[in-house]
């Protein structure tokens, strides 16, 4: 052990000395301490909705030392994983003074915690999700000059669940902390506490302890797709699942989104909305038609009435990045496009909150989840909801495959921007059905085939994207020029970047064809058919229904 | 990480407590500290009842980093750290000289501990030499601590002009401020009118001299540790809030 990477080392109490005197009477009567008074501390773990840091193997505390009225810290935690010592305790890493509770990074003055935090969170806003109040009892070991060469601590040890207000008491630790440079002393303190008193060392972290106490639970949440399906499961109980598990991350979007805490909501929440609407029209023949149907219209309801603030969104969060596309002298133009999309954001937001406060919101994700949750019909009337999913998935997806490079193989030099754009929707929903299905498929494989897929998708996205934001940019600035809210140079700086964005436009279409025949190789064929297209072609497949029976 | 040197061309004004004492605040609020005592005289180091030594002395630390992060010792205080004093450093010009750019190598040594500190507060041995020059290149700021005398005044305009010789002035932040103060002398009361208004971050704390300070080297602890609402504490409290605005 270095000096520098000796962490803090947390025991358990026993049963019988729950409050720690025992221990402490134990420590007092066989080394030289010093003993301070009583101390009271408060400290809140953060993480982002989407748990990056504890995906990282962080965490991150803010701590307000002297019952409150101390310097509020942020302090940064490794949680090594691994098993032994390193696993059950936190290694502190650097820690930054702050005035104010954490939230953006972009709020977030500079220093050393702001930059371990900044790639890994991102635009996510940092969440308090439990605090803890602790007082601690604090025995310094001296040596002979009566300096302090190690420190156990005795904390007792509340939680509080800040949104559910749910708190109750934590085990009492007790914790050695080393001090630099005495580092035989420290081994001969962790001596006493492991051998002579016996004292066991925790299971987990504190950060992690009290989060399962407050009802948390670590990584829960992701925007990924990952589904366990069984290759013979009915189709439409599969289907099911997928939309089970979109209608949760739709739902778990929304309390974020309407409080606006950081833009991955809304986008989260639309992503949801998008995967439903093409799992609804792309996993066809399975759940009945007039529910599909009736479902396709309303979410696409909901994709439309969360489209303006999410606008608005990327059009705040590129603005840095829109600035800087232009010549330095006109960038403070462009200024007044900001102050604009500012102005009216509010509003837009109300009009979001307003739609997901709506009976039409509500009674949409009550009678989706209802419809989920019902029992499976013993004789459905969708031609394929009786049949395994596996064989509807490579159906599906093989068909699908085929669509995108007949419409890809269709395009030339001289096609229309609509054909493009019929591509790169056709890509998109080939991209899901394979995320839909991936865990009916060997692992690697899929990967491969989505990561190639994403390369044309960005291609494609680039080309269809950048005349989007152009059109829009001029709608814009025509609304603008109307309220009287531009004047002549920012008008000329909106133009500036409408020129930009479509010369970056043509020359996404001038890489089209290299990109597009990346995708349209043999080999990337002959996987995409060894894969999904071994199966009879649709006409001349086994059906559920009586017929089959009937024949034999 | 800031650097902070605690600087005087004379010695015996004030200016271990000074860099202990302040030390000892940033890290009670919350600042990671690090208290590198460079006078070989060892002060600091006993303050904090850490032995004067460093393994391989001075030439140790300016061969390998490694050695740096060996030599330092926690404090009894939470987030305190020292850099311990060695009789070495005496010499410490003479093994400046045998490295390559030695006015800047005390700067290289601080750099790897930028992750482990928010301040450094460096206890500088008195006078002018390569010693004190990679200090001034080093650090963001000079606490620099003056008796209020005549006296005192004409070493801050030296250190001042030396300064501005070497084109330090521009990046490095000179902050005099009274120290052992004796309010009650009608000399010192002259100096402390007219000299402030001659030095543009000239600090307004004034450290009264007490004999509760001087208590430090019995009490072998900083000031503020044993004699929290001494006035004394008061003014290094002062002081600590001007500087950390300052930096």
């Amino acid at each position: 052990m270095t000096s520098g990477t000796a962490g803090p080392r947390d025991y358990l109490l026993p049963d019988d000395d729950d409050e720690g005197a025992g221990a402490v009477a134990a420590i007092r009567s066989r080394r030289h301490c010093a003993t301070d008074s009583l101390a009271r501390e408060h400290g809140r773990f953060y993480d982002s909705f989407d748990w990056a840091l504890y995906q990282a193997g962080a965490a991150l505390e803010e701590r307000l030392a002297d019952d409150g009225h101390g310097p509020r810290q942020l302090l940064w935690l490794d949680l090594c994983g691994g098993t032994g010592a390193a696993g059950r305790n936190a290694m502190p890493g650097p820690g930054q003074v702050v005035t104010e509770p954490p939230g953006l990074l972009q709020d977030l003055p500079p220093g050393p915690v702001r930059e371990r935090l900044a790639p890994l969170v991102g635009i996510r806003r940092l969440l308090p999700l439990v605090e803890i109040s602790a007082v601690v009892e604090t025995l310094r070991l001296l040596n002979d000059d009566d300096k302090t060469v190690a420190r156990v601590q005795v904390l007792r040890q509340r939680f509080r669940n800040p949104d559910s207000g749910v708190e109750g008491q934590l085990g009492t630790r007790l914790r050695l902390l080393p001090v630099r440079g005495y580092d035989q002393e420290l081994a001969d303190a962790a001596a006493l506490i492991e051998d002579e008193l016996q004292l066991r060392p925790v299971e987990r972290p504190l950060v992690l302890e009290a989060l399962a106490a407050a009802g948390r639970r670590p990584g829960a949440y992701s925007s990924k797709l990952d589904y366990r399906l069984d290759p013979d499961q009915r189709a439409d109980a599969a289907t099911r699942m997928i939309h089970c598990g979109l209608l949760d991350t739709l739902e778990a979007n929304v309390p974020g989104t309407r409080a606006n805490l950081d833009t991955e909501f809304l986008h989260d929440l639309r992503v949801a909305t998008r995967r439903i609407r093409s799992a609804l029209s792309q996993i066809k023949g399975v759940l009945p038609d007039q529910v599909v149907a009736d479902f396709k219209v309303r979410f696409a309801w909901l994709q439309q009435v969360t489209g303006p603030v999410r606008d608005l969104d990327v059009y705040l969060l590129d603005f840095p990045e829109l600035q800087e596309r232009l010549p330095v002298p006109m960038r403070a133009d462009l200024e007044a496009l900001k102050t604009f999309l500012l102005s009216h954001y509010d509003e837009e937001q109300r009009r979001l909150v307003a739609a997901l406060d709506s009976p039409e919101f509500k009674t949409l994700v009550r009678d989706w989840r209802v419809f989920l949750d019902a029992p499976l019909p013993r004789e459905p009337a969708a031609p394929d909801a009786a049949r395994p999913i596996k064989a509807v998935a490579d159906e599906r997806i093989w068909r699908m495959f085929k669509r995108v490079r007949r419409e890809g193989r269709a395009i030339t030099d001289e096609s229309p921007a609509e054909d493009l754009h019929e591509l790169r929707k056709s890509c998109k929903k080939l991209r899901y059905l394979l995320e839909f299905f991936q865990s009916l498929y060997p692992k690697s494989d899929t990967r491969e085939l989505i990561k190639q897929l994403k390369v044309l998708l960005d291609n494609l996205g680039d080309f269809q994207d950048l005349a989007v934001q152009a059109q829009h940019l001029e709608e814009t600035a025509v609304q603008m020029h109307r309220e009287g809210a531009a004047s002549v140079d920012t008008l000329l700086s909106m133009g500036a970047l409408v020129s930009t964005m479509l010369s970056g436009q043509a020359r996404a279409r001038t890489e089209f064809a290299r990109i597009f025949q990346g995708f349209d190789e043999p080999a990337n064929e002959a996987r995409f058919k060894s894969l999904f297209g071994g199966g009879r072609p649709r006409g001349s497949r086994p059906s559920n229904s009586g017929a089959e029976g009937l024949a034999a | 990480m800031k650097i902070v040197g605690v600087y005087s061309i004379k010695g015996g004004v004030g200016k271990t407590s000074t860099a202990v004492n302040i030390a000892y605040l940033a890290a009670a609020a919350g600042w990671r500290t690090l208290v590198w005592d460079l006078d070989p005289q060892g002060a600091a180091s006993y303050y904090f009842r850490v032995k004067p030594k460093v393994k391989g002395g001075g030439r140790a630390l300016l061969a390998r980093s490694q050695a740096m992060d060996d030599a330092i010792k926690g404090t009894d205080f939470e987030r305190l750290d020292l850099l311990p004093a060695d009789f070495s450093y005496r010499n410490m010009d003479l093994l400046l000289e045998d490295v390559k750019h030695p006015t800047k190598r005390l700067g290289k040594l601080l750099k790897p501990l930028a992750d482990d500190y928010d301040l450094v507060v460096l206890d500088c041995p008195p006078s002018i030499s390569l010693m004190s020059e990679n200090i001034f290149r080093a650090a963001h700021a000079l606490l620099v601590p003056l008796i209020p005398t005549t006296l005192s005044a004409r070493t801050l305009a030296q250190l001042g002009d030396f300064l501005a010789r070497e084109q330090l002035d521009d990046r490095l932040r000179m902050l005099p401020f009274f120290s052992m103060a004796e309010p009650g002398k009608r000399l010192q009361q002259e100096v402390m009118r007219q000299l402030p208004d001659q030095y543009q971050d000239f600090l307004q704390t004034i450290v009264p001299k007490a004999a509760e300070v001087e208590r430090m080297g019995l009490r072998r602890m900083p000031l503020p540790a044993y004699a929290p609402g001494h006035a004394a504490t008061r003014a290094f409290q002062d002081l600590w809030r001007e500087l950390a605005a300052a930096i």
